[in-house]
C-alpha cells in the first residue's frame, strides 16, 4: 500500500478535487481548523481537507482514493461527540455526512424508516409524528446530532432506560467497507439466524466502515405519559430512591439525577427556580398504559417522600412537562455560564453504588481544584460527571485529564464500564486494557479484521496501540495544552 | 467590556446551534456554522490562523441572524461576537465598497437620488458590476422600488378613542425611502389605540453599520439619534433590525446615558400595539372576511428581541383572518441587511427555501416585520407570480379596519 506523503499535499488534493468534484472538497486552513476536534476538546487534529459526499457511491470513491493513496480518512456527522471520536487522529480526511441528510423511505405498516447516515435523529421522529411514531434513542444532542454518528456511538439517552440504546433500533446498514465495497448488513425484518455482525457495526465508532443508509424502527407515541421533578435535600436522598423505584421493580420511562452544578447552569440560563436547599433533582417520567402509568407515579411519588423529597412538581401539561425536561436536555450545554470549557465523562456503575460514586467525584474535583457537575441516566448508572475549567490554561487541562482517569478506574474497581454511551474515541484508550485485559483486546481486535484490516479507516480509536498511533498522539495530546 | 477572547470562551462546541443555522444546513460546512466561526475567531485570536485570509471569509458568509442565540443553551452572544470580529476587520482593511453602500443607505436624500437614476438603468436586478465590487457574483437582488400610495381614507377623528398618550416613530432611513405606507399603518394604529405621534428631525439609528463591523459609526448616528428623542417617551420601532439595535444600545455605548435611555424606551410596534389593547379595537374593525396569512419571524424581531408571540396575536384577533403556521417561520430568509446583495447565491438558496413554504401555506399573505425581509419575499412573490401578496404586520393590521392598499 502506498504511504501518505504530506508534502505531496497540493497535489493531492488537485487529484482528489478531480476524481470527486472540487464542490465536495473542503480545504485549507480555515476548514482544516474547524474539523480539528468534536465537542471533546481536549485533543486537537487538523485534517488534510474535508470531504463532504452526497451518495454512497461519493463515499465509495472515497474509500477507493484513500486507499489508492494511503491516505487515512475518519467519518463525521455532527461533530458532537464527547470522546473525540471524530478526530483526524492522523490527518487525512475527515469524511462528513452532512450533505447526505435525506430521509429516503418511510414504511408505515412495517413502522420503519430509511435515511441517510447524515440525517439528524430528530429529524427522523418528526417526518412520522403524524403517524404517532418517533425514533426511540434520544440523545441530549438530538436536535443536532445524526443517525450516523448515532449509530457509530450505539447512543442512548434518557429513555433508553426502557426503550433500549440505538442498537436495538437499527436493522440494516447499508455501508461502505474499509475495502471500499459497499456492503449491506442486516435486514428489514428482525431477528436473522447467524452472526450478529451489525452490533458490532452499531457502536463501532466508525471504525469498521462508514455507514451511508440505514433502516430504523419506529416506536408507537406512549399513549399517557406523567413526568414528576422532585428536589432532594442531600445527593445520598435522590440515589437511594432511584435504587428504591428499582428495587420495587418499577422501570420508569426515564429516571435522571442532576445536582446543583446543573441546577446552576440551567437556572442561569433558562430561569428556572429550585428550592435553595435542594442539592439534588431526579426527573422521572412513567408512560404506557394510563392504568400502569398511574401506579408506576405512586409508587416513584411515595418512594421520593419516604426519602425526604423536599418538592414533587408533577407537570400538568405538555408545556410543563418540556419544561421540566429542559434542565436535563439542555443541563450539559448550559455549563458554558460556569466556564469556558468541559468534558464530560461516560462511566458505568452498579446503581447501589451510586452514592459511594458521588462522594468519589466530589472528592476528585477538590483535589483537582476544578467544578464538577453531575447529570446522569441515575436508572441505569450512567454516570455524566461533567468537568468545568477555562482550556486557555494547560494547568487545568492536565488536571481534567488526570481527574477524568481516576473517575473511569473507580469506575472498573466499582465493577462497572469506561462508557455507557459516548464511547471510546481517543478519549478512553489508555483505560481499555484496564478494563478488558490484554486478553479481551486480542479478541476484540480480532472481530475488527474481520472488517478492517486497513490501518487508515478512523486509525487509533477504540483500540490502544495501534500501529503509528503512539508516536502520533504525542502531537495530539499536545495540541491543546 | 468583555473581550472578545471572553465572549468567545463561552462556547463549549456542544453544537446545539448547528441546525439552526441557516448556513450550516445549506452548505453543510462547520465552517459556515456558529460554532465553527466562534471558533476560527479563537483560533485567530491565538494567532493559528490569519484573520483576514481564513476567518473573514466565514464572517462574511454569516447572516447575522442570531437563530444560534435562541438555540444556545449557554448563552454566547453570538452577535456581540460577529459585530466586534467584524469590527476588528474592518478597521485593520475596510471593504471600501461596502461601506460607501451602508453610509448611501443611510442618508435618504442620496438613497432617494439613487434610486432616481438606478431607475434609469436597464433591467430589474442591481447592476452586475456594483454586484461584482460588492460580492464577486452576478446580482440576485432587485433594484430597490419605493412602495405606492395606500389609497386609504384619513382617519375619521370622530370615530377614534381619546389621545391618552405621546410616542416617537424611529423613521429610519431605508425604512422612509421605500417603506413609506409601512410608517402611515403604524401612525394609524398607534393612533386608533390612542396615541400620537411626537414628530422630530431624526437620522438613522446606526444598526447597519452595527452588524457590519462599523461600531464606531453606529455609536456615533446611535447617540446623534439618541439626543433627537430627549424625552421620556417610548419609541415605537416597525423595523426588525433596527429595534434589536437600539434595545442593545447599552452593549454599544454603555457610557452614553442618552443611548441606554432609548433602550429601555424601544419597543417593537407589535409589542407596544399589544400592550395598547389593539387586539380589542380589531375586534370591532371590518376584518379580512375568508383571508388567509401566514406570519415569517425576523431574525432580529424572534432572535434579536424575542418578539414572536405578539405579531401572531395581533393578527389572530383579526375577525375572518385566518392565520396558518409556517414551516420554519424563524429561519432567515436570506436579506439580512445587505446581505442579499454582498453574499448573493446564499441568499437565493434562503430565499427559495423560505418561498416553498410560504406556498405551501396556500395563505393570501405572507406578513413580516422587518424592511429587509419584505423587499427580499417581495421580490420572491413577483418572480413566481402567483397571488401571494406581502405585507408589513402594520399593513395587514391597519387593512383590516381601511381595506387592503391598492
Amino acid at each position: 500500500m502506498p504511504t501518505f506523503d504530506p508534502s505531496s499535499e497540493r497535489a493531492l488534493l488537485d487529484d482528489l478535487r478531480a476524481v470527486l468534484g472540487s464542490n465536495k472538497v473542503l480545504a485549507g486552513p480555515s476548514a482544516r481548523k474547524a474539523y480539528d476536534c468534536d465537542a471533546y476538546t481536549v485533543d486537537k487534529s487538523e485534517p488534510l481537507a474535508v470531504v463532504l459526499p452526497e451518495s454512497t457511491t461519493d463515499v465509495q470513491t472515497i474509500v477507493r482514493w484513500c486507499l489508492a493513496h494511503g491516505v487515512p480518512y475518519t467519518p463525521r456527522g455532527a461533530g458532537t461527540g464527547l470522546s473525540g471520536g471524530t478526530l483526524p487522529a492522523l490527518g487525512g480526511l475527515v469524511v462528513s455526512t452532512k450533505k447526505m441528510t435525506r430521509i429516503l423511505e418511510v414504511d408505515l405498516d412495517n413502522r420503519c424508516l430509511l435515511a441517510q447516515s447524515g440525517a439528524v435523529n430528530k429529524r427522523l421522529s418528526e417526518a412520522v409524528a403524524h403517524a404517532g411514531l418517533h425514533f426511540a434513542p434520544d440523545p441530549s444532542s438530538q436536535t443536532v446530532s445524526t443517525l450516523g454518528g448515532n449509530i457509530a456511538e450505539n447512543s442512548g439517552g434518557p429513555h433508553t432506560l426502557k426503550y433500549g440504546v440505538t442498537v436495538q433500533h437499527v436493522l440494516k446498514v447499508t455501508m461502505v467497507d474499509p475495502l471500499g465495497e459497499i456492503v449491506t448488513i442486516g435486514s428489514r425484518t428482525e431477528n436473522l439466524p447467524g452472526y450478529d455482525f451489525l452490533s458490532l457495526i452499531v457502536g463501532g465508532e466508525g471504525t469498521l466502515g462508514i455507514v451511508t443508509e440505514a433502516w430504523v424502527k419506529l416506536t408507537p407515541n406512549p399513549v399517557k405519559v406523567e413526568t414528576v421533578l422532585a428536589s432532594f435535600p442531600r445527593v445520598r436522598d435522590a440515589t437511594q430512591t432511584v435504587a428504591d423505584i428499582i428495587a420495587e421493580g418499577t422501570i420508569p420511562a426515564a429516571l435522571e439525577m442532576m445536582d446543583r452544578g446543573i441546577m446552576k447552569a440551567v437556572s442561569l440560563a433558562f430561569g428556572l427556580k429550585y428550592p435553595p436547599d435542594a442539592e439534588a433533582l431526579l426527573l422521572i417520567e412513567c408512560d404506557g398504559a394510563p392504568e400502569t402509568v398511574a401506579a408506576e407515579m405512586d409508587t416513584v411519588t411515595r418512594l421520593c417522600r419516604a426519602n425526604g423529597s423536599l418538592e414533587l412538581n408533577v407537570a400538568q401539561n405538555e408545556a410543563e412537562r418540556l419544561k421540566l425536561w429542559t434542565a436535563r436536555k439542555k443541563g450539559i450545554g448550559a455549563m458554558g455560564r460556569l466556564a469556558p470549557s468541559i468534558v464530560t465523562q461516560d462511566g458505568v456503575i452498579p446503581r447501589s453504588k451510586l452514592p459511594e460514586m458521588l462522594d468519589f467525584i466530589a472528592e476528585v474535583a477538590r483535589d483537582a481544584g476544578v467544578g464538577i457537575a453531575n447529570i446522569f441516566h441515575a436508572g441505569d448508572g450512567n454516570l455524566h460527571p461533567c468537568f468545568y475549567f477555562d482550556d486557555r490554561d494547560p494547568d487545568q487541562v492536565r488536571a481534567v485529564v488526570a481527574g477524568g482517569d481516576r473517575i473511569l478506574q473507580k469506575c472498573l474497581d466499582l465493577g462497572g464500564s469506561l462508557s455507557g454511551e459516548h464511547g471510546i474515541g481517543v478519549e478512553k484508550l489508555d483505560l481499555m486494557e484496564t478494563m478488558f485485559g490484554k486478553e479481551g483486546l486480542v479478541i476484540q481486535a480480532d472481530a475488527k479484521r474481520v472488517f478492517n484490516e486497513s490501518p487508515l479507516c478512523n486509525p487509533c480509536k477504540v483500540l490502544p496501540n495501534q500501529k503509528s498511533c503512539v508516536e502520533h498522539r504525542r502531537r495530539w495530546r499536545g495540541a491543546a495544552w | 467590556m468583555e473581550s472578545l477572547s471572553d465572549l468567545a470562551s463561552h462556547c463549549i462546541r456542544c453544537g446545539f446551534c448547528l441546525e439552526s443555522c441557516p448556513t450550516f444546513m445549506v452548505t453543510g460546512k462547520e465552517t459556515e456554522s456558529p460554532r465553527g466561526r466562534i471558533y476560527l475567531v479563537r483560533s485567530a485570536l491565538e494567532g493559528r490562523l490569519v484573520w483576514e485570509d481564513h476567518v473573514r471569509p466565514h464572517l462574511d458568509a454569516c447572516l447575522g441572524c442570531r437563530a444560534c442565540e435562541t438555540a444556545c443553551p449557554s448563552a454566547v452572544q453570538y452577535g456581540r461576537i460577529l459585530e466586534t470580529a467584524r469590527g476588528r476587520l474592518e478597521t485593520a482593511r475596510p471593504h471600501r465598497a461596502r461601506k460607501g453602500l451602508l453610509d448611501t443607505m443611510v442618508r435618504p436624500g442620496l438613497m432617494r437620488g439613487q434610486l432616481a437614476l438606478g431607475g434609469l438603468l436597464p433591467g430589474r436586478r442591481l447592476p452586475v458590476l456594483l454586484s461584482r465590487l460588492l460580492s464577486g457574483e452576478r446580482p440576485e437582488a432587485d433594484k430597490p422600488a419605493a412602495q405606492g400610495a395606500s389609497g386609504w381614507a384619513p382617519l375619521d377623528e370622530t370615530k377614534l378613542p381619546e389621545v391618552r398618550g405621546e410616542v416617537y416613530l424611529l423613521e429610519g432611513c431605508a425604512m422612509r425611502v421605500l417603506f413609506p405606507r409601512v410608517h402611515e399603518a403604524t401612525r394609524r394604529l398607534l393612533r386608533r389605540a390612542g396615541y400620537v405621534v411626537r414628530e422630530t428631525s431624526q437620522g438613522c439609528c446606526g444598526a447597519l453599520h452595527a452588524h457590519n463591523g462599523h461600531l464606531d459609526e453606529a455609536r456615533r448616528l446611535g447617540g446623534v439619534l439618541a439626543e433627537s428623542l430627549p424625552d421620556d417617551l417610548p419609541v415605537v420601532v416597525n423595523s426588525a433590525g433596527c429595534g434589536s439595535t437600539m434595545k442593545e444600545y447599552g452593549h454599544l455605548d454603555p457610557e452614553n446615558e442618552a443611548m441606554v435611555g432609548i433602550a429601555a424606551r424601544t419597543a417593537d410596534v407589535s409589542e407596544f400595539l399589544l400592550r395598547a389593547g389593539l387586539t380589542d379595537v380589531l375586534a370591532n374593525s371590518q376584518g379580512l372576511a375568508s383571508k388567509s396569512a401566514t406570519y415569517h419571524d425576523a431574525c432580529h424581531l424572534a432572535h434579536g428581541q424575542g418578539v414572536r408571540s405578539a405579531p401572531r396575536e395581533l393578527l389572530s384577533a383579526v375577525p375572518g383572518l385566518c392565520v396558518r403556521p409556517l414551516p420554519e417561520s424563524d429561519t432567515c430568509c436570506g436579506s439580512a441587511g445587505i446581505y442579499n446583495v454582498t453574499q448573493p447565491k446564499l441568499a437565493r438558496a434562503l430565499l427559495e427555501r423560505k418561498w416553498e413554504h410560504v406556498e405551501a401555506t396556500g395563505a393570501d399573505f405572507v406578513v413580516l416585520g422587518n424592511p429587509g425581509c419584505h423587499a427580499w419575499i417581495a421580490q420572491a412573490a413577483r418572480e413566481r407570480g402567483g397571488n401571494v401578496r406581502v405585507f408589513h404586520t402594520a399593513e395587514l393590521l391597519e387593512a383590516a379596519f381601511s381595506g387592503l392598499p391598492s
